[in-house]
């Protein structure tokens, strides 16, 4: 990777590298979408054959906390929109506040989603054989709960993930390793968190509306 | 735009990034704010199907918005609008594919759901091992569900099935050629265990094979009862009100092929 102004010495122009790791990071965007995809079809599948259960199932998500952490994560890609133009426009402590508030979003999220799983725990709403609800719901509610915790937990994995790249964004940031010039990493980190809220704009109806 | 840049030759401090305005960063987050806000105030009303369309159309509104703007698509090179596309090109053959091999399998259709419904309901009758008129007219609701195909209505082994079977299925109207004698008991036995080509319905719930038993007796010019041996030998507990055997969960594959062929026909 090239710092400041320099550009590795197997790219023509900085410009060049620029668009070189942004396509590399598109392209690993494609692979994210059919990781995702497989998880999809198998909900869809499942939505098919047990038409009668996604009516039930759905009544035991909160859908309020869905909600909120939908409005979190829409509100986490603006920030991280605006951290992005503010590097690129070179304003490096603005753009370091606006990761900030994006990781403590990022942080938001995750706690939410970790009273969700809790109650669940909690209520033996589990996935498959640890599946030990105090009342049958239908038969096939625990696989009901395998999609749930299945979905939503490698969804929540991107979150960590997301986080982790983050901090290390602002850690730069901070450093002063960016400028008006050189500001890829902070571009593509942008896109990969952006592809986090775009997953949760479909999984939350999927699962907390589904009727 | 690398490409164009680079066999053009021009300077590349003539490329200028895109740069997404401020303002356009914080309408396009107002828009997905109000379109969160019509997910969840639409999801009240029941429209039917029209709900899930509803949603995944606003959804997909919302992922376009942020692909268009927050990643900056709108103004990103063609090359990266056509790969990230792909990506749902490939999306949609999954689905096509995966859908097309589900849905034209006939086991994988919800049917089978009614059918273990079926077989692990509340008892319906106390103590079946006796004959009731009840348990008769239950038991004759399910010859003429599932065993008229091979026995015939009148019991006389001579259903249209039947041409296809050697042995012949039984005819409950003859007295020769039980072995083990025509009492409920037996009948039980070879509709729990199966018997040459007659596959064991081990599936059905312990009551409704008795009340088929009783039905099937019925046939024939004599009903033989069962004795308190016969009874503690096919493993009944006279003392109790139902038949304490766990019902298998398992589906032999005779029973599942009758099953398609019947739903075929």
């Amino acid at each position: 990777m090239g710092n400041k102004n320099h550009h590795a010495h197997h790219f023509e122009s900085a410009a060049a590298e620029f668009e070189a790791s942004k396509q590399g990071l598109w392209v690993f965007l494609v692979n994210e979408v059919l990781f995702f995809a497989g998880l999809f079809v198998a909900y869809a599948i499942y939505r098919i054959l047990n038409p009668d259960l996604m009516h039930e199932a759905h009544k035991y998500l909160n859908w309020k906390l869905g909600a909120t952490n939908t409005v979190v994560l829409i509100c986490s890609s603006l920030t991280m929109a605006l951290g992005v133009t503010a590097a690129q426009k070179g304003q490096q402590k603005k753009s370091a506040n606006l990761i900030l508030v994006t990781i403590l979003l990022a942080c938001v999220f995750l706690v939410i989603k970790y009273f969700e799983y809790m109650h669940k725990i909690h209520e033996g709403l589990l996935p498959g054989g640890l599946f030990s609800y105090h009342e049958p719901i239908h038969p096939k509610a625990p696989q009901f709960f395998s999609v749930y915790f299945v979905l939503t937990g490698l969804h929540g994995i991107h979150v960590i993930g997301g986080i982790v790249v983050l901090a290390w964004i602002y850690m730069r940031t901070l450093r002063g390793e960016f400028t008006d010039k050189y500001f890829t990493p902070v571009e593509c980190t942008g896109l990969y968190w952006h592809f986090v809220d775009l997953v949760w704009i479909y999984l939350f109806p999927l699962l907390y509306l589904a009727s | 735009m690398s490409h164009d840049n680079h066999h053009s030759g021009g300077s590349h401090e003539e490329h200028k990034h895109h740069i997404l305005p401020e303002s356009m960063g914080i309408k396009i987050w107002l828009i997905l704010l109000f379109f969160t806000f019509i997910t969840v105030w639409i999801a009240q009303f029941d429209f039917g199907a029209w709900n899930f369309i509803i949603a995944m159309a606003v959804a997909t509104f919302k992922a376009t918005l942020v692909c268009m703007f927050f990643m900056g698509l709108k103004y990103d090179s063609k090359e990266n609008v056509v790969i990230f596309c792909t990506s749902f090109l490939f999306v949609t053959f999954f689905m096509i594919l995966t859908f097309a091999d589900v849905l034209i399998r006939s086991d994988s259709i919800p049917k089978g759901e009614a059918f273990f419904k079926t077989a692990s309901g509340p008892a319906k009758f106390k103590k079946p091992w006796n004959s009731t008129p009840e348990i008769v007219a239950h038991g004759k609701a399910l010859f003429d569900a599932q065993c008229v195909t091979c026995h015939g209505s009148a019991g006389q082994g001579n259903g249209p099935a039947s041409a296809g079977l050697n042995p012949k299925p039984r005819n409950f109207t003859a007295t020769d050629g039980w072995k083990n004698g025509r009492k409920p008991s037996v009948i039980v036995g070879t509709l729990t265990k199966g018997l040459n080509s007659m596959p064991a319905f081990a599936t059905l719930p312990a009551e409704d094979r008795w009340a088929l038993a009783h039905y099937v007796t019925q046939f024939g010019p004599s009903i033989d009862k069962d004795s308190p041996a016969d009874l503690t030998k096919a493993g009944v507990d006279t003392s109790k009100d139902v038949i304490g055997e766990v019902v298998s969960k398992s589906v032999p594959v005779d029973f599942v092929i009758e099953r398609m062929s019947e739903d075929n026909r």
